[in-house]
C-alpha cells in the first residue's frame, strides 16, 4: 500500500526566472509581463496529494491528484478524468458542488487525478503507455484510496479512459459512467436493429444538423494538432518545451475555439497554460498520449470495448464532434441523456452547474443510477431501528 | 530596377538568437525512442550545442554572398501591390545560356540552387552540353523576399510573381525546374504562361490524380511500392501539412519564438525526406538560419499551404494539365511516386530519368544527377533542344 503525501504546487524561483527571461525576449512582452501565476489560490481550492501507483508492465508512477471527501460519509466515490489540453484544474468549479450534502441531491467524494505526463504526475518513460495504461493508473488510484466501487465522469481523453475503465473494471469496480464527449460510431443493424431503423426514418433535429456541420468543420479545419501529435509528438515537443509563447498559442487556440464563447480572462488562460509549462513531465510529455493511442492495438479498434454498466451522457452544443443522438447507444448502456442549449468541450469548466445537475439527476433518488454503489448512495442514512 | 543584394544579418538579430539558444529548454524523451516520435533528443542537443558555440553564421553568410550573386527588385502582383522579391541570378559562363527559373519549396529556399548553379552555368568541360542562365527566386514569404500582407496570396500569385521576375530580367521565353511547392508553382507557370513564355518544364515531383479508366492491377511492383510509400507518408508523415494548411498562425508563434522548435520542425524533414544524405551540422544550421533570419520571419512561409488549401487549388483538385513539354527525374526517396498511367494528368512527359539514389531535395542531394538530366533534356539531341528561341545553350 503506497503512502499518500500531501502536495502543494510550488514552482522553484529558478524556473520562474527562466520563464521571465524567455518572455523578455518575445516581441509582445506587455501582454505577458504579469503572468499572474497564482498557485496559492489553487492550493487553497484544491486539496492535492501524490502517491506511487503501479502499472502492469511499466514503471511505478508517482501520481498527483485532487481528493476531497464530502462531509457525508456515504457519498458516492467519483473519479473525474480530464483530457488534453485540460488538467486537474477542470475539477475546480464542480468540486465544491459535488461534495455538498443535501436531502435534495446526492453527494460525492471526488478524486481528480492528473493523468501521467500531465500536471504534477510523473510521465511514463517507456514507449507504449497507451490509454489502457492510463485507465489502469486511474483505477489503481481509486483502489488505493479505498474506493473499490466508484463511478466516473470524463470528457476528451477522459471519455476514452473512463470507457476503458467501464469495460475492464466495470461491474466489479466501476458501477456507472458519465461523459460529455460521447464519441459514437454509426449504428450497426445487427447490434441495434430497432435503433438503426429509427435512426433511418427519423429526421435529424436542428441541433443534430448543426452538430453534424460542426463536426465536419472540425474534421476539415481543426485536426492538424491531432495529426501532428499522433505522429511526431517529439518534433512538436521541442517547440512546446522551449517556447512559452508557442505553448500558449498552441493551447489557447483550443480554449477559445472549443468553448461556447466562454469569457476567458487572461489570468484564467495563463493559469491553465502554466500548469502545462511547469508540469512535472514538461509540456512535450502530455501529447504523447495521442501517438500511443494511434499506435496501440485498440487505436484502430475502439469498438472492441463494450462496457455494459449504466452510462449517462450530457450533450453540449459546441462540443467538437456531434453525432446523431441514436448513435450514442453504440457508446454503451445508455440510461441517461440530457441536452443542453449552451456549453462546449470543457463542460466541467464552462457549465459546472449544468454538469453537476446532470450528475445529481443521474445518481439521485429518482435517477437511473441511484444507489449503484452499494452502501454509498450519496444521501444521509436514516437510522434504522434494530429489528 | 534590380538592386544588388548581400545577406547581412544585423548583430542585434544575431545576439537575440544567441540569447534564445542559451536559454533553450529541452523536453525529455522516451526510452529508445529513436526517430519514431520525431527528432531524437541527442540530435537536437548536439545541433543546439553547435549552434551555441561553433557555428559561425558570419562565415556562412560570407560564403553565400561570394558564391551566389543576389538581387532584389519590386514585382507588382495583381491585387497585392508591389512585393520586393529576392533572387539569385547567374548568367552562363559562355555562349547563350538557356534561361532557367529554379523554384524551391518548403523547407527549402534559394539555398537549394547552390550546388547546381556552377554546374548549370559553367557546363562540363565538354562543349556538347548546354549551359543555362539561372534565376533562383526566393518565393514571397521565404528567404529574403517580402511576404504578402493580405490574405489570399495563393498558387496563382506565386505563379504570377515568378513569371514576372523572368520577364523583368528580359527573358520573354524561359524554362523552369521545380520540386516540392516549386513543382506546383512551375506547373502553374506551364499552365498559364506555357507556349508563349514558359517553353518547357522539369520537375522531380510528379503528382496527379488517377485517370478515369485506371487499372490498379496493371501497376508494376515499383509503382505499387511508390503508392504504398505515399500512403504511409499521408498516414504518418503529413502532420506538418495538416497544420500548415489549417492553423499556420498558431504554429507560427512557436516557429518564430523558438529557434530550437524551428530547428526540430525543419531538421525532421531534412533527414526523413532525403536519401541518407550526410548532413553536416553546419549545413543544417545554415539551412535553418535562412528561415530564422528570413525577411518575413519563419511563420510566414507556411501560410503558402493554408492559402493553397483554401483557394480551391488543393493538391488533387482536378485541373487540365499543361501542354508544353515536360521532363521528370525520379529519385527513389521522393515522397510521391505515381504510376506511369497517371502521367497524362501531369503533363506531356517527353523526358524521364530514373535514378537509384537521391530523395526529395534532389538539387542539394544529387546535383550532378539532376543537372545531368537537365543537360540531356535541353541539350543537342535532347527532346526539347532549342526550345527557347535564340538561346539554345551553346555558342
Amino acid at each position: 500500500m503506497s503512502v499518500e503525501l500531501p502536495f502543494q504546487i510550488s514552482i522553484p524561483d529558478s524556473k520562474l526566472d527562466l520563464l521571465r527571461q524567455k518572455l523578455a525576449l518575445t516581441e509582445f512582452p506587455d501582454e505577458l509581463e504579469n503572468t499572474g501565476w497564482n498557485y496559492a489560490k489553487l492550493n487553497q481550492d484544491l486539496p492535492q496529494f501524490t502517491k506511487d501507483i503501479d502499472v502492469n508492465g511499466f514503471e511505478t508512477l508517482n501520481i498527483h491528484y485532487v481528493h476531497q471527501k464530502s462531509s457525508l460519509a456515504n457519498a458516492i466515490p467519483l473519479l473525474f478524468v480530464h483530457g488534453w489540453p485540460g488538467s486537474f484544474i477542470e475539477v475546480r468549479k464542480i468540486l465544491p458542488l459535488l461534495v455538498q450534502s443535501s436531502p435534495q441531491f446526492p453527494a460525492f467524494h471526488v478524486v481528480a487525478l492528473s493523468l501521467p505526463g500531465f500536471g504534477f504526475s510523473e510521465g511514463a518513460h517507456k514507449p507504449g503507455f497507451a490509454p489502457e495504461q492510463y485507465a489502469e493508473v486511474a483505477h489503481n488510484l481509486m483502489l488505493s484510496l479505498g474506493y473499490h466501487e466508484y463511478v466516473t465522469q470524463g470528457g476528451d481523453w477522459g471519455y476514452l479512459i473512463t470507457r476503458i475503465i467501464a469495460h475492464k473494471y466495470g461491474g466489479k469496480h466501476s458501477k456507472a459512467w458519465h461523459t460529455n464527449f460521447p464519441l459514437a460510431t454509426p449504428l450497426n443493424f445487427s447490434v441495434n436493429p430497432i435503433l438503426f431503423l429509427q435512426h433511418l426514418f427519423t429526421p435529424y433535429t436542428a441541433a443534430e444538423k448543426a452538430g453534424i456541420e460542426r463536426s465536419k468543420r472540425f474534421e476539415k479545419e481543426g485536426q492538424g494538432y491531432f495529426h501532428e501529435q499522433s505522429t511526431k509528438p517529439q518534433t512538436l515537443g521541442y517547440s512546446l518545451a522551449d517556447s512559452p509563447v508557442g505553448l500558449l498559442a498552441w493551447i489557447y487556440e483550443k480554449l477559445a475555439t472549443w468553448t461556447d464563447s466562454y469569457p476567458w480572462t487572461d489570468d484564467e488562460v495563463l493559469t491553465w497554460v502554466t500548469i502545462f509549462y511547469f508540469s512535472r513531465a514538461g509540456p512535450a510529455a502530455s501529447i504523447r498520449i495521442y501517438y500511443e493511442f494511434i499506435h496501440s492495438a485498440n487505436g484502430s479498434q475502439p469498438s472492441s470495448f463494450e462496457p455494459t454498466i449504466p452510462l449517462g451522457v450530457s450533450h453540449f452544443p459546441e462540443e467538437l464532434r456531434i453525432t446523431p443522438r441514436k448513435f450514442v447507444h453504440s457508446v454503451g448502456n445508455l440510461v441517461f441523456q440530457v441536452e443542453h442549449s449552451t456549453g462546449g468541450h470543457f463542460a466541467a469548466y464552462e457549465c459546472p452547474d449544468e454538469l453537476v445537475d446532470d450528475l445529481r439527476e443521474m445518481f439521485g433518488k429518482q435517477g437511473p443510477a441511484f444507489g449503484v454503489v452499494p452502501g454509498k448512495n450519496g444521501y444521509e442514512q436514516r437510522i434504522r431501528a434494530n429489528l | 530596377m534590380s538592386n544588388s543584394f548581400k545577406i547581412a544579418v544585423s548583430s542585434t538579430a544575431l545576439s537575440a538568437l544567441k540569447s534564445r539558444i542559451e536559454s533553450a529548454t529541452f523536453p525529455d524523451e522516451l526510452d529508445d525512442a529513436g526517430w519514431a516520435y520525431g527528432v531524437p533528443l541527442a540530435d537536437m542537443k548536439r545541433l543546439v550545442a553547435r549552434w551555441r558555440d561553433g557555428f559561425d553564421w558570419r562565415q556562412e553568410e560570407q560564403k553565400l554572398n561570394n558564391e551566389l550573386p543576389q538581387f532584389t527588385r519590386d514585382i507588382e502582383v495583381d491585387g497585392f501591390g508591389s512585393l520586393n522579391v529576392h533572387y539569385v541570378y547567374k548568367k552562363s559562363d559562355r555562349g547563350t545560356g538557356i534561361p532557367l527559373l529554379f523554384v524551391h519549396g518548403w523547407p527549402g529556399s534559394f539555398l537549394e540552387s547552390r550546388k547546381i548553379i556552377p554546374l548549370l552555368t559553367k557546363g562540363s568541360g565538354d562543349s556538347q552540353c548546354p549551359v543555362f542562365d539561372v534565376v533562383a527566386i526566393s518565393l514571397p514569404g521565404f528567404g529574403f523576399s517580402e511576404a504578402p500582407k493580405k490574405k489570399g496570396f495563393s498558387l496563382s500569385q506565386y505563379v504570377e510573381v515568378s513569371h514576372k521576375l523572368m520577364i523583368a530580367l528580359g527573358y520573354t521565353e524561359y524554362v523552369t525546374q521545380g520540386g516540392d511547392l516549386g513543382s506546383r508553382v512551375t506547373a502553374g507557370i506551364a499552365r498559364r504562361y506555357g507556349g508563349m513564355h514558359s517553353k518547357a518544364w522539369h520537375t522531380n515531383v510528379l503528382f496527379s490524380m488517377p485517370p478515369e479508366n485506371d487499372d490498379p492491377s496493371s501497376y508494376t511492383a515499383s509503382e505499387k511500392e511508390g503508392l504504398a510509400r505515399w500512403q504511409e507518408f499521408q498516414r504518418s508523415g503529413s502532420g506538418y501539412f495538416q497544420l500548415h494548411s489549417t492553423k499556420p498562425q498558431t504554429l507560427g508563434y512557436s516557429l518564430a519564438d523558438s529557434p530550437v522548435g524551428l530547428l526540430a520542425w525543419i531538421y525532421e524533414k531534412l533527414v526523413s525526406w532525403s536519401d541518407n544524405y550526410p548532413w553536416t551540422d553546419d549545413e543544417v544550421l545554415t539551412w535553418v538560419s535562412i528561415y530564422w533570419f528570413s525577411r518575413a520571419g519563419p511563420a510566414a512561409s507556411i501560410r503558402f499551404y493554408y492559402e493553397v488549401a483554401h483557394s480551391g487549388q488543393a493538391l488533387g483538385t482536378k485541373s487540365s494539365p499543361p501542354t508544353i513539354p515536360m521532363g521528370c527525374s525520379l529519385f527513389p526517396k521522393e515522397l510521391i511516386r505515381i504510376p506511369k498511367s497517371w502521367y497524362p494528368g501531369v503533363g506531356d512527359v517527353v523526358f524521364e530519368a530514373e535514378h537509384d539514389k537521391g530523395g526529395h531535395f534532389a538539387a542539394h542531394e544529387q546535383p550532378e544527377l539532376l543537372v545531368g538530366d537537365l543537360r540531356k533534356m535541353f541539350g543537342k539531341g535532347g527532346p526539347v533542344y532549342g526550345v527557347v528561341t535564340g538561346r539554345d545553350g551553346y555558342n
